[in-house]
């Protein structure tokens, strides 16, 4: 190996320490009087008495109950989160179709493609890097309404990791068949369309789903930021300390996406295997066409979405306010005047085009100065913060999935670990079930929600971040690490048990190393997006570049907002790279 | 009267010489077996006569077009008629098995044609392709899905593709290479039987010298990118072949 494993593990054990010496010790602040205990004790009371009816005794009596609030909340967090999916569905379809090689021609005309290529794996590269919650600062800034803006900030990178994902699976198709169709005189794009595309489509399918279930997430968190979804919901009620509010809503969130992730699976599994026909002897062209296999659970499934998205986009709240003519272009010129750096923005309106190079010529000398000044302070601090953070939470989360794990994998948590007689204790299977229960839970709730509980419980600190990341992505690896090891071939891992050895010195001695490469590219595909989770949880008060982007929010200065945005973009990016550098050189060893 | 016409052709990867001043000559309705060992060549040669590769030196025909000056129209064209039946069959797995066939004609289509044709084919060319498979014994799979198919019956519905296209020239690049020794015996007859009952040029590569000797009255055997045998072996001569 490149690095070597064992070397690749002590240096992320030095890179550990260092983030611990970054963050410092102190994992649990509070203010001088308060008893964070009590506070907790009552918060996690919660959890077994969840609330049904309103725990705030001054609302009026006719106030619209607690459950149909909390319903209305629901559906317009699955309203956004469908409205954007749509939308980042046939976005990323035709931008990853851009990216993708596989149905470029043979000659020449590829170096044009490749011109058009870089722009567009770019424009991605931005979309993607920043996060949706910073995109919705800006747009319900710029544009004003809250459907609109919140379905577009998730559009937008959502948008852009689709087609990132959606042009690697196209890439990753076997070619075979395409060839089949140029040699037989059909051109690039036909085979793309009628080889690539066909056997692509279920991973894209099943990939779609995910996001939508991520976007779920995500429209939830817009809630901390005032659009009305449950996040809102559990923000007023965390905040008021009625806490079986908040557990009644965590439990609904919690629900509803384990519900779509279940319902994922299905398709997936369906859309994969396909139907298997018996009887089909001694019938003519047209009674095999009637009797031809179809799924009925995914025609009925297709039918539903669109009736859902259709009935997401025309019921309820308009998506656009109206405004007054004129007030919309206002609004949005004085957010651009306001999004350009103060030393060359106009005075009154960024669309005169004289202010404009008046308030360049005028500023233009002190645009270096301003930025120089923005990195030495806070940006530089609030950067390493970001990384830091990042960096410890993936470190905590892989520790702790991997010492899950063993307990959790299918073929060993049972009583016949790889198919070998082990025991008749019901404790194994007992086990694996709780241990991958606790992944589903763990990463069905946002890291953002996380964050917020746990700096309400111990303080303003670095940590409450971290372990908010970690536990999120202790639930993502938990179960991607746990597929790797159940696909594995069972010849070496079994030949341990049959020399009298446990379940653990077969995972330990043989399934751990054997999956480590892949465990190893889970891992930083998870850092990137640790990196790019961490530069908005600072929003909670903790000095990241989130925290700092909260602060110019307050005072609307977006052009501050931009730069720290950038910065935050440039980590992503360069983490993004840097995983995507080892992931194909680990890819490779694979091979 | 000669329709794939090999003269002087080189062809090399990088540093690496896949074939040599080969030249060789295939007539209408031929059945030729090209073996070799692995890597001798078999492949560059079935993917050259397809005209799927440009020689790096040397002259180059079939079917009358002359890769020496190839126009993209023209090249297609011919393209569409000639059959390519890769190693691993080239079938999209989770297409139904009309679906795939339908595909053979993709050169005769442009690309709305070829998504008419996958999702919505029409009645004429249903039953032409349910005669097809039905023909190759697997006409009652017509609509399932290719991967629930096993192996022997997805290279029927392969070689239905090929029928459907309407090709006159067959290039089958190792069509044994996955099946069991019981069952190679019953995929030549059926290649061969097709050949002769329609006419169509049959080229191709195989491992097995006693079947190549047994189906194909003519056997060009390579060696490291060099055509070392061409014509009928003799008894004498058979052991060259075993050789190679």
């Amino acid at each position: 190996m490149w690095l070597g494993r064992r070397w690749l593990v002590v240096a992320l054990g030095v890179v550990f320490f260092l983030c611990l010496a970054r963050l410092g010790t102190n994992f649990v602040t509070h203010t001088p009087g308060s008893d964070p205990w009590a506070s907790t004790i009552r918060f996690f009371s919660g959890a077994i008495s969840p609330s049904l009816v309103d725990q705030n005794p001054s609302l009026p009596a006719d106030a619209d109950p607690f459950l149909s609030r909390l319903g209305d909340d629901l559906l317009r967090t699955i309203r956004y989160a469908l409205i954007a999916t749509s939308l980042a569905v046939p976005g990323g379809l035709l931008l990853g179709f851009f990216v993708s090689e596989q149905w470029w021609p043979r000659n020449g005309a590829r170096v044009l493609f490749q011109l058009i290529r870089w722009p567009v794996r770019i424009s991605l590269s931005l979309m993607r890097s920043v996060h949706e919650l910073i995109w919705a600062i800006f747009f319900l800034s710029a544009f004003g309404d809250a459907p609109f803006s919140a379905c577009l900030a998730l559009a937008l990178p959502f948008t852009g990791t689709l087609a990132k994902v959606f042009s690697e699976l196209m890439d990753e198709q076997n070619r075979s068949p395409r060839g089949v169709i140029t040699a037989a005189g059909g051109s690039g794009a036909q085979g793309f369309v009628a080889t690539i595309f066909p056997m692509a489509l279920p991973d894209m399918v099943s990939y779609a789903l995910y996001r939508f279930e991520c976007a779920l997430r995500s429209s939830a968190v817009l809630g901390f930021i005032g659009v009305e979804t449950i996040g809102l919901s559990i923000n007023r009620s965390f905040e008021n300390g009625f806490y079986g509010e908040v557990w009644t809503a965590l439990y609904v969130l919690i629900t509803t996406v384990i519900l779509i992730e279940g319902l994922g699976h299905m398709i997936r599994q369906r859309m994969m295997s396909g139907k298997v026909r018996t009887r089909s002897s001694g019938l003519s062209e047209s009674e095999l066409r009637k009797a031809a296999p179809r799924d009925l659970f995914l025609r009925v499934n297709g039918v539903i979405w669109v009736v859902v998205i259709f009935m997401a986009f025309s019921i309820g709240e308009p998506l656009v306010t109206p405004m007054v003519e004129g007030q919309r272009s206002e609004r949005i010129s004085r957010f651009l005047t306001k999004l350009t750096p103060d030393p060359i923005a106009p005075e009154k309106s960024l669309l005169n085009w004289d202010a404009r190079k008046e308030a360049w010529s005028d500023g233009s000398d002190q645009f270096v100065p301003w930025l120089a000044d923005l990195w030495e302070y806070p940006g530089q601090e609030a950067l390493i913060n970001t990384l830091a953070m990042s960096v410890a939470a993936i470190i905590v989360a892989a520790c702790l999935a991997i010492l899950l794990i063993p307990w959790g994998i299918r073929t060993l948590a049972n009583r016949n670990p790889l198919g070998l007689a082990m025991s008749r204790s019901s404790l194994p299977g007992v086990m694996g079930s709780l241990v991958r229960g606790f992944f589903v839970l763990t990463r069905a709730v946002p890291e953002y929600l996380y964050a917020f509980l746990l700096v309400g419980l111990m303080g303003p600190s670095a940590w409450p971040l971290v372990l908010a990341l970690a536990l999120h992505n202790v639930g993502i690896l938990g179960r991607l690490w746990t597929e790797v090891v159940e696909n594995q071939r069972r010849t070496i891992p079994s030949t341990i048990l049959e020399v009298g050895g446990g379940r653990f010195q077969s995972y330990v001695a043989a399934l751990l190393p054997m999956s480590l490469n892949r465990f190893i590219l889970f891992f930083f595909y998870r850092w990137e997006s640790c990196v790019r989770e961490a530069t908005v949880l600072g929003m909670l008060g903790v000095s990241s570049l989130g925290y700092y982007i909260s602060i110019q929010q307050n005072f609307r200065e977006y052009d501050d907002i931009l730069f720290y945005t950038l910065l935050g973009a440039g980590l992503v990016v360069a983490g993004d790279l840097l995983s995507d550098f080892l992931r194909h050189r680990l890819r490779g060893e694979n091979s | 009267m000669s329709i794939l016409s090999v003269r002087d052709v080189s062809q090399n990867f990088g540093a690496t010489l896949a074939l040599s001043d080969v030249a060789l000559d295939i007539s209408a309705g031929e059945q030729v077996a090209v073996i070799g060992a692995s890597g001798c060549g078999k492949t560059t040669l079935l993917r050259l006569l397809g005209l799927q590769n440009l020689p790096s030196s040397g002259q180059l025909a079939a079917l009358g077009f002359d890769l020496s000056s190839p126009s993209r129209k023209g090249l297609r064209e011919v393209r569409s008629r000639i059959g390519m039946l890769p190693q691993d069959l080239g079938l999209v797995p989770n297409l139904r098995v009309v679906q795939n066939v339908v595909l053979g004609r993709s050169g005769k289509r442009n690309v709305l044609g070829t998504v008419r044709d996958l999702l919505w084919p029409s009645r004429v060319e249903r039953e032409k392709v349910f005669k097809i498979l039905d023909r190759m014994g697997v006409g009652g799979k017509m609509y399932d899905r290719t991967d629930s198919l096993s192996g022997g019956q997805q290279q029927r519905v392969a070689l239905a593709r090929t029928l459907y296209q309407g090709a006159e020239v067959l290039l089958a690049d190792e069509p044994l290479s996955s099946v069991d020794p019981a069952r190679a015996r019953d995929v030549l007859e059926l290649m061969a039987g097709l050949s002769a009952e329609q006419g169509i040029t049959l080229v191709v590569s195989l491992h097995q010298v006693a079947l190549a000797r047994e189906f194909f009255p003519r056997i060009i055997g390579l060696k490291k990118g060099k055509v070392l045998f061409d014509g009928k072996p003799t008894d004498e001569e058979i052991s060259t072949l075993y050789d190679l």
